[in-house]
């Protein structure tokens, strides 16, 4: 018998339906995941029968033999309160800041009418989802948690009254690569041992293969294949989802041989450190950056591969000269590179951040922020001159000339992401600094912007150096790779012998997620 | 955009007829009409009335109008020069620098501003710029906080570091990319200090200290007509009702303001 079971969904907000037709049965302690691009309505797919987005429904949604379509705002929290849990992305903005692990705990299990429950039975909740240590966790807030921490008390909070139906929407997108197979293994584990459904929202699809026993892929609102996880995951029938496969990295693929070959060194970077002042009147300084030493040749892309809070970002913003440094140095070609940077040793290195919105100035037209750095970098060109190395940028990136006058809220992530490219290649620099530069983007639009990168590092022979905490995505097109832990450099070498023989234990949970 | 349509089309025909009335009537405020004197509301030639003097009404309450409006104006903006100056380079400069100025901003805010206005016109005599200068100097500390935290969260937004790293020198950066996305909230700001500007400027003038006579503001009407408010009740009526419909229409834009902006 099943669970819950969706006929023909349709889901429309404002009069636009977004979701069409849309079937799916869950029975107790299965999986069924959802997977597509961003916008392909997953997510308003799992949320909207339980009226938690702005969408109407249409069709029929039953859960444990109850019809949920035409209930009124009350039935549906009774439904909400009594039978479903609900566990989201972002698990610090998804949980109340002044709350304890305790107080959230409690709250979860009194939802649907339970007694109080005392400290120890707080504590088998939060040992359930695998936290250590769980009898002092529950005096913490959620901002003294780690990310991995938060989403287990957030999974915990989600199961604390026995619901039939579990709804995780992306529950591991937000975290570390090496967190996402452990909080995977933890909801495989819940269900099985509790009979709960489970209903994912993904695009993390590596991981569905081993968690997931069903998989719909969704792209513009309607279901394009729906199968087994493992038919989908190894035999893809559709061109879709063929497309989004293909489009997620894994190490499994083979490594690319025909990268181009690096030249003499061109920058190098000798025990930089950055330490942060501590807030608060005695606190000590953070050492966010411990001596790191790398060194970057001509044409070569090397990886700077870590967890978050690992101080990646720290050290390409000081090597960018965007960023503190405190001690060391940054030599280029081996003339050590001032603290505030000249003209001409600005134009060698150029960034591209992680958010390609945010990086471009909303104010301003796409021609102006492309030739901004012409502006300032090349005061011989007359505005003529800029122009036409703006169409050329723009080409390079594969932009329509038409985008030029647009501003960036009229662009799409990824054509976004590709301005800010193009600006950074205007001045025709000789280093990229590339700082998650794919991670904001869906996987389809991400394998468009790396395809880009390899035609780059082909054609221009221009250097890299990658910041990103997937060693799959740094595997595509790195020669080597520094794998950094707490702001030390705890391994590095070639991308192939870190996958084969992974050494520090940061390393092999890098491997191990990939 | 709707909701700013009515109280921006009230504000504005209060300022075309501060501007336009004067122009029109026969009598100038300061002009007195030996054969009419304290004529009722609705007299012929005088359609509001005169005062004791003998001075129409009317032609005072645009004349005053005018000099209220100039005088929030005048000070609003000084108010905003100095205010998103400092506080674009204490947000910029950051640590000490920030320190110290933001120090000096608390100080200011600590003193008592009606005493700074008083000592202001004792030592210096009164006239009408240095109430505009006065209330300017004071008003700015706010918008200097204001500015100062945008500019911070903006600072360390990846678009201002791209262009840095495109070689733009701080003045470029902070007049091209900074100021632009701070105009927005400064300009909702600067609207709601408007009203605070003109409870100033209405409040030095009833105590006598703001504009002179022969020159008139809505405080000093609202002054006169207190006096007289037993024989001559439109007297503070009709002043006292414009500077409220201002106010209350001022204050409706700028928070329709804020809330688009901020």
């Amino acid at each position: 018998m099943s669970l819950y079971r969706l006929e023909s969904l349709s889901v429309a907000i404002g009069g636009r339906v977004l979701v069409r037709d849309v079937s799916l049965e869950i029975a107790p302690g299965e999986c069924v995941a959802l997977a597509g691009a961003s916008g392909s309505g997953k997510s308003l797919t799992s949320l909207s029968p339980f009226g938690l987005s702005a969408g109407r429904i249409g069709g029929s949604a039953v859960l444990d033999g109850k019809e949920l379509a035409g209930l009124d705002e009350a039935a549906l929290r009774a439904v909400r309160r009594d039978t479903v849990g609900f566990v989201f992305q972002q698990p610090l903005t998804a949980l109340t800041p002044h709350l304890t692990s305790a107080q959230h705990l409690a709250e979860c299990a009194m939802q649907a009418g339970g007694p109080r429950p005392d400290r120890a039975a707080l504590g088998d909740m939060l040992d359930a989802v695998g936290l250590a240590d769980p009898l002092t966790k529950l005096k913490r807030y959620p901002h003294q948690l780690s990310g991995g921490e938060r989403q287990r008390l957030m999974i915990a909070c989600a199961i604390a009254h026995g619901p039939r139906l579990l709804i995780a929407d992306e529950p591991v997108s937000a975290l570390d690569a090496h967190l996402r197979g452990e909080i995977m293994a933890l909801l495989t584990r819940l269900r099985r041992e509790t009979g709960m459904g489970l209903l994912l929202v993904s695009h993390d699809l590596a991981s569905l293969e081993h968690h997931a026993d069903r998989v719909l892929v969704m792209q513009e609102g309607h279901v394009v294949e729906a199968g087994a996880a493992q038919m989908i995951a190894h035999a893809p029938q559709h061109a879709y989802s063929q497309a989004l496969w293909a489009a997620t990295p894994n190490l499994k693929s083979a490594l690319p041989d025909d990268l181009p070959q690096p030249g003499a060194a061109l920058v190098e970077a000798r025990g930089l450190t950055v330490r942060f002042p501590g807030s608060g009147l005695f606190a000590k300084p953070m050492t966010a950056v411990d001596g790191v030493d790398l060194m970057v040749r001509a044409g070569e892309a090397v990886a700077l591969i870590g967890g978050s809070g690992s101080g990646k970002s720290t050290i390409g913003r000081g090597i960018a000269g965007l960023g503190p440094v405190s001690a060391g140095t940054v030599l280029w070609r081996g003339e050590p590179l001032s603290a505030k940077r000249t003209r001409d040793q600005r134009r060698l290195i150029q960034p591209v951040f992680q958010d390609p919105l945010a990086s471009l100035d909303p104010r301003w037209r796409v021609s102006d922020i492309i030739a901004e750095p012409l502006v300032h970098l090349r005061p011989d060109l007359t505005s003529w001159g800029r122009a036409g190395l703006v169409k050329k940028a723009l080409q390079l990136v594969d932009l329509d000339g038409a985008l030029a006058d647009r501003l960036p809220t009229a662009l799409s992530g990824g054509q976004a992401q590709r301005v800010a490219i193009a600006r950074a290649l205007v001045a025709e620099p000789e280093m990229l600094v590339l700082d998650e530069a794919t991670s904001a983007l869906d996987p389809l639009v991400g394998a468009q912007i790396v395809a880009l990168l390899k035609r780059l590092q082909r054609d221009q022979g221009i250097a890299m150096l990658v910041i990103t905490h997937d060693l799959a995505l740094a595997a595509q097109f790195c020669h080597r790779a520094l794998v950094l832990d707490a702001g030390r450099i705890v391994e590095q070498g070639s991308i192939a012998d870190l996958v084969n023989h992974p050494q520090a234990a940061m390393t092999q949970r890098l491997v191990a997620a990939s | 955009m709707r909701r700013i349509a009515l109280p921006a089309a009230i504000v504005a025909l209060i300022v075309l007829a501060a501007l336009i009335l004067p122009a029109l009537l026969p009598w100038s405020h300061d002009a007195i009409d030996w054969d009419h004197v304290r004529a009722p509301a609705g007299s012929p030639g005088h359609l509001l009335g005169t005062d004791e003097l003998g001075r129409d009404r009317l032609a005072r309450l645009a004349v005053a109008s005018r000099i209220t409006l100039l005088v929030a104006l005048a000070a609003a903006l000084v108010s905003m020069i100095v205010g998103i100056a400092w506080g674009m380079v204490a947000g910029w400069a950051g640590g000490r620098v920030d320190e110290a100025m933001m120090r000096i901003v608390d100080v200011l805010y600590a003193l008592p501003f009606m005493f700074i206005v008083i000592v202001l016109m004792v030592v210096f005599g009164r006239s009408i710029l240095l109430v505009f200068v006065g209330i300017g100097l004071v008003e700015w500390l706010t918008m200097a906080r204001i500015v100062r935290g945008q500019v911070m969260t903006l600072r360390q937004r990846p678009f201002v570091l791209a262009a840095q790293a495109s070689g733009a020198p701080v003045r470029v950066i902070l007049w091209r990319h900074i100021l632009p996305n701070i105009a927005g909230v400064a300009l909702a700001y600067l609207t709601l200090t408007l009203p605070g500007i003109i409870m100033i400027e209405s409040f030095l003038s009833f105590l006598g200290l703001g504009v002179q006579e022969p020159l008139t503001s809505l405080g000093i009407l609202v002054k006169e007509g207190a006096d007289d408010m037993d024989v001559a009740p439109m007297g503070l009526l009709v002043p006292g009702g414009v500077m409220v419909t201002l106010l209350v229409c001022l204050t409706l834009i700028g928070e329709r303001l804020r809330d688009r902006f901020a």
